[in-house]
């Protein structure tokens, strides 16, 4: 169960891109977060594996709140958290195997790391995830070999290696073709089913969002507007979300202040 | 047709008229204004020209009758050459790391970025000489001097290889909780290991070019010797190993040249 409370994120002392924001996601469900560019969806689900530091506010992982931790700890709980990226940031020069390894990074010592010598259950559960996805075939190829859908696949892998309790995938199919990034979005519906993992997905492509996912919340300027299941989603809701560009939401903040 | 204009020019990198012509003018003034301050003796110069065709024609034919001794100091200055290169780069490696503005925190990045400042900053003759006091003629001062040159050229380039890598890979293993050493290892090894490779080839070539210049100052190698053919006015001796020298750069330029372009 992630919660999120009173989530603020500001740059550099700047107008908030997060304001004040409340969400709760659990179970095995699959959200996905859509609004347009500059409302915040990638700041916070940075903020909540703490690649963007957040401002004030608490998120709690199952029991830990992932805001108070030191630095040491929050490595620990980073195990904890998969995520996939938009651009795979697979390190190209390196074996699909290895990339897949590096999800285990954080539980394996720099020796055993940079030696290559990967304990033998983390080979089979490799081995198993990859064949689950169709890139078995691949595992000693350099990562740049692959196509853009097969190089998500192995993102995908990745972070399920970590053995996570949850999924954050920050707009994994923008970089994908539509028929590539539908095998993917149905990709990580499944594995959340199979593996019981609650998965958040920042997505532009509305259409997957309701065709793929539990649950649409919808951002506007770093707030939450719309958070309801697929089929709620009407055409009020979207040009509430959609509406206007954030420069101007700014302007019309500023006015009112 | 419409009114619009037909010509365009492109606007002067200084746009202030005044100031673009009175820079011109002030460079100008100075070139003129060195010229003729420096002190340079005309008279000497054309006496030295004689001199010069003395040592020339004193140098032909070149003699190789002591090749012993020219392959003598040439086997130490490669071996110069390679030890330093080898060091050189070992060091190299963690002050890059320390010097890469998008990894290490700003204390270290100063410090990183001084050590580096402060290796480039003296010509290897320089470093040879002050070295050469403190250890002694011979090779090892060679190997000191080479030793810090190649940490003032491969550090430097190989800090800004790591300030272009692509942040996402290293986004990638904080995500999963890797720990700062594995980070290293898994998301920024593999994308500077090349120009890593690269840089050190051409450090050794260019090592091997440095320590005949450093050997002249008394740092060991072939630059050694050379030295002293000159000492001796055996200039057909000195003309050998010149042309030695020479041959052996083209032929290292040439192979280190083959192996990075494999490499790219």
């Amino acid at each position: 169960m992630l919660k999120i409370e009173k989530l603020v994120k500001r740059y550099n002392g700047g107008d908030p891109v997060l304001k004040d924001l409340d969400l709760e996601v659990g179970g095995q469900e699959v959200v996905s977060i859509i609004g347009s560019s500059g409302a915040g969806k990638s700041t916070l689900l940075r903020c909540i594996n703490r690649l963007v530091e957040p401002t004030s506010g608490t998120i709690t992982l199952n029991g830990t709140d992932l805001t108070q931790l030191k630095k040491s700890e929050l490595r620990l709980a980073r195990r904890r958290i998969g995520m996939v990226f938009q651009s795979f940031n697979l390190v190209d020069r390196l074996t699909v195997m290895e990339n897949v390894q590096s999800g285990r990074l954080g539980y394996i010592s720099t020796w055993a790391a940079l030696t290559r010598r990967y304990p033998k259950e983390d080979i089979r559960r490799a081995y198993e995830l990859m064949e689950r996805v169709g890139i078995a075939h691949y595992a000693n190829k350099r990562a740049d070999e692959l196509s853009g859908g097969e190089r998500q696949r192995v993102g995908v892998v990745r972070a399920l290696m970590q053995q996570p309790e949850i999924l954050l995938a920050d707009e994994p199919t923008a970089s994908l073709d539509p028929k590539t990034s539908e095998q993917i979005m149905a990709l990580l519906r499944d594995l959340a089913n199979e593996l019981e993992l609650p998965v958040i997905i920042n997505i532009h492509n509305v259409t997957e969002a309701k065709q793929y996912t539990d649950r649409i919340v919808g951002m506007r300027y770093g707030r939450i507007i719309f958070d309801d299941v697929p089929d709620a989603l009407d055409a009020a809701a979207m040009d509430e979300i959609y509406a206007g560009v954030p420069a101007e939401d700014r302007a019309a903040q500023g006015a009112a202040a | 047709m419409s009114d619009f204009p037909d010509t365009w020019r492109k606007p002067p990198f200084i746009r202030n008229t005044l100031l673009r012509r009175g820079l011109w003018l002030a460079i100008l003034a100075y070139v003129v204004f060195t010229m003729a301050t420096l002190p340079i003796d005309w008279e000497r110069v054309s006496a030295g020209m004689g001199r010069a065709a003395r040592i020339f024609s004193g140098a032909f034919p070149p003699s190789f009758a002591r090749a012993d001794l020219l392959i003598d100091g040439f086997m130490e200055s490669l071996k110069i050459a390679l030890l330093a290169t080898v060091a050189g780069v070992a060091l190299s490696i963690p002050i890059a790391f320390c010097a890469a503005r998008n990894i290490a925190p700003r204390p270290v990045y100063y410090l990183g970025r001084a050590t580096i400042i402060i290796a480039r900053s003296f010509h290897p003759v320089i470093v040879a000489i002050i070295f050469v006091k403190a250890v002694g003629f011979g090779p090892f001062a060679g190997v000191l001097t080479l030793t810090v040159y190649s940490i003032g050229f491969v550090a430097k380039l190989l800090a800004e290889r790591i300030e272009e890598i692509d942040f996402g890979q290293v986004e990638a293993m904080r995500s999963a909780g890797a720990p700062f050493f594995s980070t290293l290892i898994y998301a920024i090894a593999p994308q500077i290991l090349a120009r890593q490779v690269g840089l050190s080839i051409y450090q050794l070539d260019s090592n091997l070019r440095a320590s005949a210049v450093v050997g002249l100052v008394g740092a060991g190698g072939i630059g050694a010797t050379l030295a002293n053919a000159f000492g001796r006015y055996d200039y057909d001796f000195a003309l050998a190993i010149t042309m030695v020298i020479v041959g052996v750069i083209l032929v290292s330029e040439a192979v280190s040249g083959i192996i990075r372009e494999k490499l790219a």
